[in-house]
């Protein structure tokens, strides 16, 4: 007898669980077929009386579902519509598979003679500061010295392709947020979501939806984790320009495209640069956990580290990635304040 | 007056709230305004508006924060749209226009400028003067020898390639005149345009303005608190109480004959020696007068007078206009319009 059997009695559905053989359909739990076996009918005392869980009024009436019908049936159902899903989510994400593949590919054929002084000329054309440039050519140069260029290489690669993509939509998908209230009711519980969401979590579906083999699994995973926070920089930004200046455009004039792209983008980029920042940042945090999936880079020898207990890898991988971080976030926030600079 | 009206704002109400037409009807049943907002939930923000801006003239609008200055001038470009009314610009109302005749409109023939200056941050002074001409899509090279000369012109020379951070207040608001001017527009809304700058400064703006008025002759709808300010820049001046017209006239007339305790409060204040003229206070008269201790202009200012005659209240002047006599002048009256009149009272003006 099971402890909620009267509640099914009580309420006349014996008939609708199918008979009083309670417990006989369905798949047997471990407690069930224990007591079974031993041949004692264990005595539930009140102290003990479970929660009307799932499998508790299985227990008493065949057929409730249990809570692995629960997990299974997301899993069936996610499998049957994972096919039409495919068909449409593929070829648009297809490009992203080939940015991958493409910036993993130059970043590696290019010659450490030309890469470290382009990505040098570069962090000085952003933050106009020798000292800046300086600090790049050393960092890589290190990691070079210890044979750690090609891991480096295809972390920057993938945060690269990212951070651009993250940047094309979610600049656009601000302003969209900035112009209109109810895209930005619409929005925030969606990045609420993403940004509270364990990265892990993202994984799984995509697992499911692409080959572990594909670059755009682990692409998607960090511009979803990433994009965040280009995108509520945006929006905020373009909210907070001084309504003063809005309201001179508007006696002036200026048509709506004018406004947006020669008043409040212009003086919003603080904040969107300081958005770009916080993406790249996130970028290359999940760079690491996408390792999982295959991701290439210095987050394999982190989950070598862990995986073979190899401490010595683990640690250096890990001081490579905070040596890029301190690089992407130098050259960025030199880039913010050439922009802050100039208007304040 | 006998000018043309370049603006003319008719039946003007604004009510800002969820359902303005509802509450409107009310207003129009004669409910107040507080209580509009303990019933309805709406705040009466403009009542029955009519006011007449002459062209070519300076009309400003005065009145305390709240008095609904700000929202009226906000309504003659429609950055603001009313609730009911028509404004009058050029004979058109411009709550008619589409989009395309309002941004036109907006471009060409009505500038404006702001107390917190508004210029474009990321802009040098000579783009921010540019403004106008370069929403038309213009380049720089087209209109920099406009925007100079009106930088010049303000008192900016040499500064066109600064960015406004790099200017002090004054220098700002200047830009923001020479962009206003810029525009070539005929009309020129300036809110609260020298509010936010020093006392000497604002001064040194304001006969900045009166120049440039007596050289261009823009109509210009000047918004301010400051009844001094007010006094020394209009030629038709507007007051503005909790949302509708308490007083409009000539500046000198409102001073002599205020129209309600609101008005006497306020000009009660002012230097009325400093405001008032001669013929405000003057005898009209062409015949001649024998034993005249001598002449002013009927433009002086009584404490000017005041000091000609080195205070003695016993003489009397002839007050001349272009070479004629226009009237006459006794001190004795002169002294008399000092003191502020209550309503109901003889005035001194016939």
């Amino acid at each position: 007898m099971a402890t909620y059997d009267f509640v099914f009695d009580g309420l006349g559905l014996r008939e609708w669980c199918g008979g009083d053989d309670a417990g006989g359909g369905g798949l047997m739990s471990m407690d069930a077929l224990l007591s079974e076996t031993s041949g004692t009918e264990t005595e539930v005392s009140a102290w003990d009386t479970p929660f009307p869980s799932l499998d508790a009024l299985n227990a008493a009436c065949p057929a409730m579902p249990q809570s692995r019908d629960l997990t299974s049936g997301l899993e069936n159902g996610f499998l049957a519509i994972k096919d039409g899903l495919q068909v449409v989510v593929d070829p648009l994400t297809q490009p992203l598979s080939w940015a991958l593949t493409n910036a993993l590919w130059i970043m590696q054929a290019a010659p450490w003679w030309l890469m470290i002084p382009i990505l040098m000329i570069v962090s000085y054309a952003v933050g106009r500061s020798l000292k800046l440039a300086g600090l790049v050519g050393l960092s890589f140069a290190f990691l070079a010295f210890i044979d750690y260029y090609d891991y480096t290489m295809q972390t920057l690669a993938i945060i690269f392709v990212c951070a651009f993509i993250c940047v094309l939509f979610g600049v656009p998908i601000g302003i969209a947020m900035a112009r209109n209230d109810k895209v930005q009711r619409g929005m925030i519980p969606v990045l609420d979501m993403l940004q509270t969401l364990p990265p892990f979590v993202y994984l799984i579906p995509l697992i499911f939806l692409f080959s572990v083999t594909e670059p755009k699994l682990y692409g998607i995973a960090i511009i979803l984790y990433a994009i965040v926070p280009v995108v509520r920089l945006t929006d905020l930004g373009i909210r907070m320009v001084d309504k003063e200046v809005i309201e001179a455009a508007d006696a002036f004039g200026m048509t709506e495209r004018q406004k947006l792209f020669g008043v409040q983008i212009p003086l919003a980029l603080p904040n969107i640069m300081a958005g770009v920042n916080q993406t790249i940042m996130m970028s290359l945090a999940m760079v690491v956990i996408a390792s999982l999936v295959s991701a290439p880079g210095l987050g394999v020898l982190v989950l070598r580290g862990i995986r073979s207990l190899e401490l010595g890898v683990g640690l250096v991988s890990g001081f490579g990635i905070v040596l890029l971080a301190i690089i992407l976030d130098r050259v960025t926030k030199a880039a913010l304040a050439r922009i802050n600079a100039s208007q304040h | 007056m006998t000018d043309d009206i370049k603006i003319s704002i008719r039946k003007l109400y604004k009510i800002f709230g969820d359902a303005p037409q509802t509450a409107l009807a009310h207003v129009h049943e004669g409910m107040s305004k507080a209580d509009l907002l303990e019933h309805e939930n709406h705040v009466l923000g403009l009542n029955d508006i009519n006011v007449d801006m002459p062209a070519g003239k300076t009309t400003v609008i005065m009145g305390l924060s709240g008095s609904g200055k700000s929202t009226l001038i906000r309504h003659l470009n429609r950055l603001i749209e009313p609730t009911a009314g028509e404004v009058l610009v050029d004979g058109e109302n411009i709550l008619d226009y589409s989009p395309r005749q309002l941004r036109d409109m907006r471009q060409h023939r009505m500038s404006m400028v702001f107390q917190k200056f508004a210029l474009l941050p990321h802009r040098t002074v000579l783009e921010n003067t540019g403004l106008a001409p370069s929403i038309e899509g213009k380049k720089s090279r087209t209109y920099a020898a406009e925007a100079t000369k009106w930088l010049d012109r303000v008192g900016l020379q040499g500064q066109g390639d600064q960015y406004p951070h790099q200017l002090s207040g004054g220098m700002q608001q200047r830009v923001g005149i020479a962009r206003a001017l810029t525009s070539n527009s005929d009309i020129m809304l300036m809110d609260e345009a020298f509010s936010a700058l020093d006392p000497l400064i604002r001064t040194d703006m304001q006969n900045l303005l009166i120049d440039l008025q007596a050289e261009l002759h823009k109509t210009i709808v000047f918004i301010t608190h400051d009844l001094d300010e007010a006094l020394k820049l209009a030629d038709h001046l507007v007051i503005l109480k909790d949302g509708f017209v308490v007083q409009q006239g000539e500046p000198q007339h409102i001073l002599l004959n205020p129209a309600d305790p609101y008005i006497e409060d306020f000009v009660g204040d002012i230097n009325r020696a400093r405001v008032l003229r001669t013929r405000s206070v003057m005898e009209k008269t062409e015949a001649p007068v024998e034993g005249l201790d001598g002449e002013v202009d009927h433009d002086d200012t009584l404490e000017s007078v005041i000091s000609m005659a080195e205070g003695d209240t016993n003489k009397h002047y002839r007050v001349m206009r272009e070479g004629r006599q226009v009237g006459v002048l006794h001190m004795r009256d002169l002294v008399r319009a000092l003191v502020p009149t209550s309503r109901g009272e003889e005035t001194l003006v016939s």
